[in-house]
Order: C-alpha cells, then sequence, then structure tokens
C-alpha cells in the first residue's frame, strides 16, 4: 500500500467503489427481475450517491458529472415521480456498466471512457429524469409526507395575480397546498432527534452535491424541520453565484442514531461547516433542573431552548457548553455564525451503555436494560501483500511442524513420550492455525459473478440475441488465488454459451422455447472442490459438425469411432481452432483448449455435457485454494510423491489374478466386477524402465473428474498428510502428470502428481503383460 | 413595465450564472418569473431567487412568481424557505417603481 495517505485513501475508495459498483449490479438486476422494493432503488441511489460522494472528493471530475446525472435519475424513481419501468432499469444498467468504466478510468485500470457511450448515457439519463408529462405536476403530495417533512400551509391567495398584472393569462389550478397542515410550532422542541446546523461551501456544489439531496436524506431518517437562514444573503448584484451563503437548521424527530445523521454528510463533510447535537441537550443546558420537577418545563424550557437557537451562535455556544467535555469558556459573541465541524461530534451526550457490570448498583438500576445490540459483523481492510505474507509464514510453519514430527519420529521416541504428544497437539494446533489463515483469503466467489450480467449483457447486444443470466451459489468462498484466476474462463465459456450456444429469439420460437434464452451461472463445493457450472439451453453441441471439423483439420480419422462425450471433447483439442487468447468472442469450440489450459494450471478440470436440442453444460471443478492440500505420500521407485486425497477412492495390495491384460498389452485391474486402467507411476513418470512389481505394490484407487476410474500402482504409501503447495511452473516448468511440488518434512523436494493427467497419458504408456511378468 | 424570465427546469450549480445574469438584466422593473417548467431546484438556484427577492424587494419593484409548478412549491418548502417569498410581492403594496 503506497504511503502517500492521500493515495492510500484513494486506493480505499476504489476498493469501495468496487463493493458499491457491486452493489449496484446486483440491486439492478433485482428491479431488472421485477423487485418493486423501495429499498432496492433506496439502495441503487446510495451506492451511485456513494461513489459520486468519493469521486468529488478526489477531484474525479468526469466521475462525478456521470454519477450526478445517474443519482438524480434514482432521486426521481425513488421519490416516485417517475416510475421504475423495464426500459429505465435497462438503461440504469447500461449506465451502471459506463459508471463502472468511469471508476476503472479514474483508477487507471481500464481505458478512458469513450465520451460519445458516456454522453449517450447522460442524455438517455436526462431523457429518463425530465422526460415524460411533467412528472412534477402527477406529484401526490402524500408522498412528501413519505420524506417525512412537517408539512407548511401556503396561503393560495398569494398565488394569485397580483393586482396590476390583470394582462397576465388566467393561472392554472394550483396544487391544493391549503390541504396540509399547518406547522404549529415551526420549530417546537421534541424528545429525542437531533438538531442539525449545516452550512454547505461553494465546493460542496462544485462537486456535484446538493443541499436539496441532503434535507431529503435527513427526511428518511425521521420527521424534520427545516429553518433557512438567508441573513448571509446579498442582494443579487454582489452575489457570486457560485458562492454558498445560506444555513440549514434541522430539527429531526425520531430515533435516527448520530451515525445515520452523520451518514447522510459522509461525503460532504469536507464542504460544509455542520454541527450535529441532540435535540434534547439544548433543553438540559438551558434548564437542567427544571425538567425533573415539573412535567410541563421540560417543554418550556426546550422551547425556550429552541427559540434560543435560532440565533445560531447561541446554539453552537451551547454545544461548545455541553456536559461531558471538558469545560469551555463561554464565548457569547461568535462573530462568525458557523460552527468548523468536520471534526469529530460535537454532540453532547450520547447514550452509553453502562460500564463495569460488575460494579456496585447504579442508582438507577435497569434490570430490563437493552442488551448490547446483536454485533453487526465488524470488519477491517487488510492489504492483501500482508495476509499473503501470513499465508507464506504459515506455509512455513506447516513445513517446519512436518520436519520437527520427523524428526522426533526418527529418533526413535515413544507415540506416547511428552515430546511426541506435544508435537501432535503442536499439529492440530498449525492446522487450526493454518485453516484460520486460509479463510481469511476466502471470498464469496461473488465478485466473479458479479462482472458476468454486463457480459451477457453486451454479448446479447453484440449478438442479437436475448438472455437471461441466472446466477446460483454466489456466497461459495474459493481462496483469493482461485478467484482471480477464475474471470477469465467463466467469461470465455459465458460468451460461447451466448454466441454459439444459445439459438438465436425466432430460432428459439421455432424450436418450441421461449425466445429468452437462459444461461445458468452456478456455483457449489463438493469434495472438497469448488465446481462452477455453465450451463445453456440452446441447441446443444452439434456433434457431427465438431466431427467434421477435426476429420477436416486432421484431427481423427474419419472412420474413427467416438463416443458422444468424446466427441464433444474434441473441442478441447488443441488445433480444434485457430484461437489462441481466451478473450476471443467466437464459436463454441474455438479457444477452448486455452480454456482448458487455464483451469488446469489451476489445477481443475473441465467437463461438458450436451443434449442436442436441450443445451450444454460446462462443468469446471478446482480447487478451493492454491496454498495447501491434503495429500497421500506415496514411494515410488525412491521417489516420494503426493496423491491429492480428493481424488482417491480407496487404496489395496493388488493380487496378480486380478490384473488383466487388454490385447495382451494394456493392463487393467479387476476391481469390484470392474476392470480398471492399471498406471504403473513409476514407470509413466519416467523414475524406472522397470515396471513396479505387483509383490509388495499398493493401487491406489483414483477417480478422475470425468468420473473416470483408474489403479495407480505405487510401491508404498506413507501416510496422509497436509502439504503446502509450491508451483512448479512458477519455478522450473510444468511437467506432464505433475500438478505441483512441495517441501516434505525432511527438506526434500516432492512433486504432486496430477492424476487426470497421469491417468489418461499413463494408459498409453503402461507397461505390457511381458514387463509386468518380467518384474513379478 | 414588467418583465418576464422563465425559469429553466433545473435550477442548479449550472444554472445559477446563467440566471442570475438573465435577472440582472431586467433589474429596476417589475418582474414576472414564469416558474411553470422548473422541475429541479438546487441549493444554488435558491440562493439566486432568494436574492433576487430580496433585490427586487429593496428596490421597491415587484416581484412575481408566475404559473409556480408543483414540483418548485415542494422543493421550495423542502429548503425551508419561506412559502411567502414563493408567492409574489404584491403590487398594489409595493406599487410601481418610481
Amino acid at each position: 500500500m503506497s504511503d502517500d495517505p492521500f493515495e492510500a485513501i484513494k486506493a480505499t475508495f476504489f476498493q469501495e467503489c468496487e463493493e458499491l459498483l457491486g452493489d449496484l449490479e446486483s440491486n439492478l438486476l433485482a428491479l431488472e427481475s421485477g423487485s418493486t422494493d423501495i429499498e432496492v432503488i433506496n439502495a441503487v441511489f446510495r451506492a451511485v450517491h456513494s461513489v459520486k460522494g468519493g469521486a468529488g472528493a478526489f477531484g474525479l471530475e468526469d466521475l462525478v458529472r456521470f454519477a450526478h446525472v445517474f443519482e438524480t435519475l434514482m432521486d426521481e424513481l425513488r421519490s416516485g415521480r417517475k416510475a421504475c419501468d423495464e426500459p429505465t432499469v435497462r438503461t440504469l444498467l447500461r449506465a451502471a456498466d459506463v459508471l463502472a468504466d468511469h471508476v476503472a478510468a479514474a483508477r487507471g485500470a481500464g481505458a478512458p471512457v469513450d465520451p460519445a457511450r458516456s454522453a449517450g448515457l447522460v442524455a438517455e439519463l436526462e431523457t429518463l429524469t425530465h422526460g415524460g408529462a411533467a412528472p412534477a405536476a402527477t406529484t401526490d403530495l402524500a408522498e412528501d409526507d413519505d420524506f417525512g417533512f412537517t408539512p407548511i400551509a401556503l396561503d393560495l391567495a398569494a398565488f394569485e395575480a397580483p393586482a396590476g398584472l390583470s394582462d397576465l393569462p388566467d393561472l392554472p389550478p394550483l396544487p391544493d397546498l391549503a390541504a396540509l397542515a399547518p406547522l404549529e410550532a415551526p420549530m417546537a422542541a421534541v424528545e429525542g432527534g437531533w438538531k442539525i446546523v449545516f452550512r454547505p461551501h461553494p465546493r460542496l456544489y462544485a462537486s456535484a452535491n446538493e443541499t436539496g439531496l441532503l434535507l431529503r436524506e435527513l427526511a428518511r431518517l425521521g420527521p424534520t424541520r427545516v429553518e433557512l437562514d438567508d441573513s448571509g444573503l446579498p442582494t443579487l448584484d454582489a452575489l457570486d453565484p457560485n458562492d454558498s451563503h445560506l444555513i440549514w437548521t434541522i430539527e429531526l424527530d425520531g430515533d435516527a442514531s448520530e451515525a445515520e445523521v452523520r451518514d447522510v454528510f459522509d461525503f460532504v463533510e469536507m464542504d460544509c461547516d455542520l454541527s450535529i447535537t441532540p435535540l434534547n441537550a439544548a433543553a438540559s443546558t438551558e434548564a437542567p433542573a427544571a425538567v425533573e420537577d415539573d412535567e410541563e418545563a421540560p417543554a418550556e424550557a426546550l422551547a425556550q431552548a429552541a427559540a434560543a437557537d435560532l440565533d445560531i451562535a447561541a446554539l453552537l455556544a451551547s454545544v461548545g457548553a455541553a456536559p461531558a467535555a471538558e469545560p469551555v469558556a463561554p464565548e457569547p459573541a461568535v462573530p462568525e455564525p458557523v460552527v468548523a465541524a468536520p471534526a469529530p461530534a460535537p454532540v453532547a451526550v450520547a447514550p452509553v451503555a453502562p460500564a463495569a457490570p460488575a460494579a456496585p448498583p447504579a442508582p438507577t438500576p435497569t434490570p430490563s436494560a437493552p442488551a448490547p445490540a446483536a454485533a453487526a459483523p465488524v470488519t477491517i481492510r487488510v492489504d492483501l501483500e500482508r495476509v499473503d505474507r501470513m499465508i507464506n509464514a504459515v506455509g512455513e510453519l506447516v513445513i517446519q511442524q512436518a520436519m520437527l514430527a520427523q524428526r522426533v519420529t526418527e529418533s526413535g521416541l515413544a507415540r506416547s513420550s511428552d515430546i511426541a504428544l506435544g508435537l501432535e497437539d503442536l499439529e492440530l494446533l498449525t492446522r487450526e492455525i493454518q485453516d484460520s489463515v486460509m479463510a481469511i483469503r476466502a471470498q464469496p466467489v461473488k465478485s466473479v459473478f458479479q462482472r458476468m450480467p454486463r457480459l451477457v449483457r453486451e454479448c446479447a447486444e453484440m449478438t442479437g440475441k436475448k438472455v437471461r443470466l441466472v446466477t446460483s451459489g454466489e456466497d461459495t468462498e474459493v481462496d483469493k488465488t482461485v478467484i482471480e484466476r477464475l474471470s477469465e474462463p467463466i467469461t470465455h465459456m459465458l460468451r460461447n454459451a451466448i454466441d454459439h450456444g444459445l439459438e438465436g429469439p425466432d430460432e428459439r420460437l421455432a424450436a418450441g422455447k421461449p425466445a429468452e434464452g437462459t444461461v445458468r451461472l452456478a456455483a457449489l463445493h463438493r469434495s472438497g472442490r469448488i465446481v462452477i457450472e455453465i450451463a445453456d439451453d440452446g441447441k446443444g453441441i452439434n456433434r457431427q459438425r465438431v466431427k467434421g471439423i477435426a476429420v477436416e483439420r486432421g484431427l481423427i480419422a474419419e472412420d474413427a469411432a467416438l463416443s458422444d462425450e468424446e466427441i464433444d471433447n474434441l473441442i478441447f483439442m488443441p488445433g480444434f481452432s485457430t484461437a489462441t487468447e481466451v478473450s476471443d468472442l467466437s464459436g463454441r469450440g474455438v479457444g477452448m483448449d486455452v480454456v482448458r489450459r487455464s483451469i488446469q494450471s489451476l489445477g481443475g478440470r473441465i467437463s461438458i455435457s450436451s443434449v442436442p436440442g436441450k443445451g450444454s453444460t460446462f462443468t469446471l471443478s478446482l480447487p478451493l485454494t492454491l496454498a495447501v492440500l491434503d495429500g497421500m505420500v506415496v514411494g515410488a521407485a525412491e521417489q516420494t510423491l503426493v496423491a491429492p486425497l480428493a481424488a482417491i477412492v480407496e487404496s489395496l495390495t493388488p493380487d496378480a489374478a486380478d490384473i488383466h491384460h487388454v490385447g495382451g498389452v494394456d493392463p487393467v485391474l479387476r476391481f469390484r466386477e470392474a476392470f480398471l486402467p492399471l498406471v504403473d507411476v513409476a514407470w509413466c513418470m519416467g523414475f524406472s524402465d522397470q515396471p513396479t512389481a505387483l509383490k509388495g505394490g499398493v493401487v491406489m484407487i483414483v477417480e478422475t473428474e470425468s468420473g473416470q476410474r483408474a489403479a495407480l500402482l505405487v510401491d508404498a504409501i506413507h501416510g496422509q498428510r497436509q502439504v503446502v503447495i509450491k508451483s512448479l511452473e512458477a519455478n522450473y516448468r510444468h511437467v506432464e502428470g505433475v500438478a505441483a511440488a512441495t517441501i516434505l518434512g525432511d527438506g526434500r523436494v516432492a512433486l504432486i502428481l496430477d492424476i487426470d493427467a497421469l491417468v489418461s497419458t499413463g494408459r498409453a504408456r503402461s507397461p505390457s503383460r511381458a514387463e509386468m511378468q518380467m518384474a513379478s | 413595465m414588467t418583465a418576464t424570465v422563465v425559469l429553466a427546469p433545473v435550477l442548479d450549480l449550472r444554472a445559477a450564472a446563467p440566471l442570475k445574469a438573465e435577472l440582472m438584466a431586467v433589474r429596476g422593473q417589475a418582474l414576472t418569473l414564469d416558474a411553470s417548467a422548473v422541475e429541479r431546484l438546487g441549493g444554488q438556484g435558491l440562493q439566486v431567487l432568494l436574492a433576487a427577492i430580496r433585490t427586487w424587494r429593496a428596490d421597491g419593484c415587484a416581484l412575481t412568481f408566475l404559473n409556480v409548478s408543483e414540483a418548485l412549491a415542494v422543493q421550495w418548502r423542502q429548503f425551508g424557505a419561506s412559502p411567502d417569498d414563493l408567492s409574489a410581492d404584491d403590487l398594489s403594496v409595493l406599487g410601481e417603481p418610481a
């Protein structure tokens, strides 16, 4: 993280933007799917408002301008002046995309936003905001009550054409403002609530914020009374329109917390003078004794206080003299009727939970006192680098612990000795620490899934298809190392699903399907791995065509007899397509070899299931983390290897009678009425030019990602262990049949087997019957 | 003579300076502000209007709001501004300027 505090804050802002944009997208999608919950609209507004507020603080003008127009439309929607119809939501979704582009551009993580595209959307948003049949004229005044403003009676006569203007045309019917209840006591005192004195600085407006919105936000917290002080306003000729001379005093009733009130001013606190004080504080400072003695006194005292507060200087003086603070010498004559305020709350009395429960009973014991509210999850932002350092350190700890355990074992100490028992405890503790540390980096796949609706929209637009994206399992957690690398393959497969999996609307209708195609993106945990499924309800893989292309390109013989599954898998063959970039938007099958490689580099597998006319499902299976692995340590030709535990079904000592050879060549193991390919690990890996002897050897029954089973023949099984994965590719290069490496307790490097690769390539390299017989 | 100024639909920061210029151009005469199109009132638009009301009042000229849109009336009230200011100066009281 940058040492520059400003840059650090800015980096935090952009992190928050990511979350806000994610919320924005998901809430807009909720609107798109028919949600009418006002809270959803409010959440969209808040997200845009927060982005704008932060952007204003950092002078990101383009972003502020765009967000402002967006926010204005959202304000219309949440006030009910504009209907949240389908075209509007579609525009909002596209606006959210452009907003994200603006954020990325401001962050330096994306190309500058195309001005024409941005301006086009600004125009659309403004049209939606101002267009239509005079939405303001149709506003139901009752809606304003929702804002919590206390109605004010307006003198209708005042709206009538004044004498002397008889030449003016007839006035249109006036709003029924008289129906509103009169404000009985403009600044009457109330119990609870807050008094807010607010003077915006010119830069508040310059950063596209607006007092009106702030006042409205306050009104959402409870009933408000707003008083405007324009005494500092010069005459028009002396007025600089960009300057700011107005001061507002707002009394907010209700039980809103100070934090909620401050949240309203979250992004403008540096651009205004602000004072937030409890409403009842003024009364208690004015007449504390009377409050207890006379029931009527509080109202009177508060009224007096309120009246006194009309003088802002007096208010500020009273704030300064608030209890629980160091006594401040009263300064009655404050020339500037404003408080300089972004500093910590000048709040006099904040409700604080009674401290020290073990203390003697308080004078006013409250057995039913509200228990501390259910603690909301408290989070902190931590630089990822720090977490990575800790993960590495814990990885080393695990290795050291394993080395220590091995040394103790080698020393011949009894398993029941204190040292051995202590080591066991240490192992448990190490495991716990490791799990906890890994959990820190675990993130829901939501962050990846959230980017996909936009992709789907853009692909649908490009291809002229109607597509609905349905996601599930967004909260499934995976290590950040995996999350970061999930995006590209998913992106490519979604593009393929839309581009070539789904039919066009006409074709779908002709096939008796709805015009809108559905693409499902799901995440789930299965057997200690994360499984991502991308399914479409399109036409399925055209096997005849796939086979034709494979024959055409010389990938398979023309008369090759392939199962449906084998034909489907042809699309993963390098050379099936000419594309090399994962990011290409092209036909299904194009670039799928690249997708498979990227999945494999994550230690994952990809499989297809396709039904003609019904659609296709691509399934990715990936490890939850790339940092640690539960493995079975085995020996093969003097080498120590690690087999991922998740792939092992069981292990057994083979009987020579159970070994058969298909066609005299390919060895198979008879295992529970099934024949499994037998893979001699040492032979296949090239560790030995002699087949492994069956006698004394051990077989591990493993299952590949596609569900295929095989038997791996090794010399011995040493035991189960959690190992810290060290990338072989990063430190050496890719080796066929090897997924990664690790460091064992004795300090030696052990290779971690890539079971699928071993099974698929090992079958072709297994020793023949004659060779095996020689070994036996 | 009465000048008429038609207020823009959006009276925000961007509209404040042009509005001031437009109003200053007709200073010294009775003024009618056609507020029928106003949809959104910002803090700085409000400031210009309040300053204009104050100025016209000091000049002894009438300033009248005409066709006040409901949006303006509502937002004016939300700002806590006096509804009396929004209504009009009564020409019969103020009289025509000399």
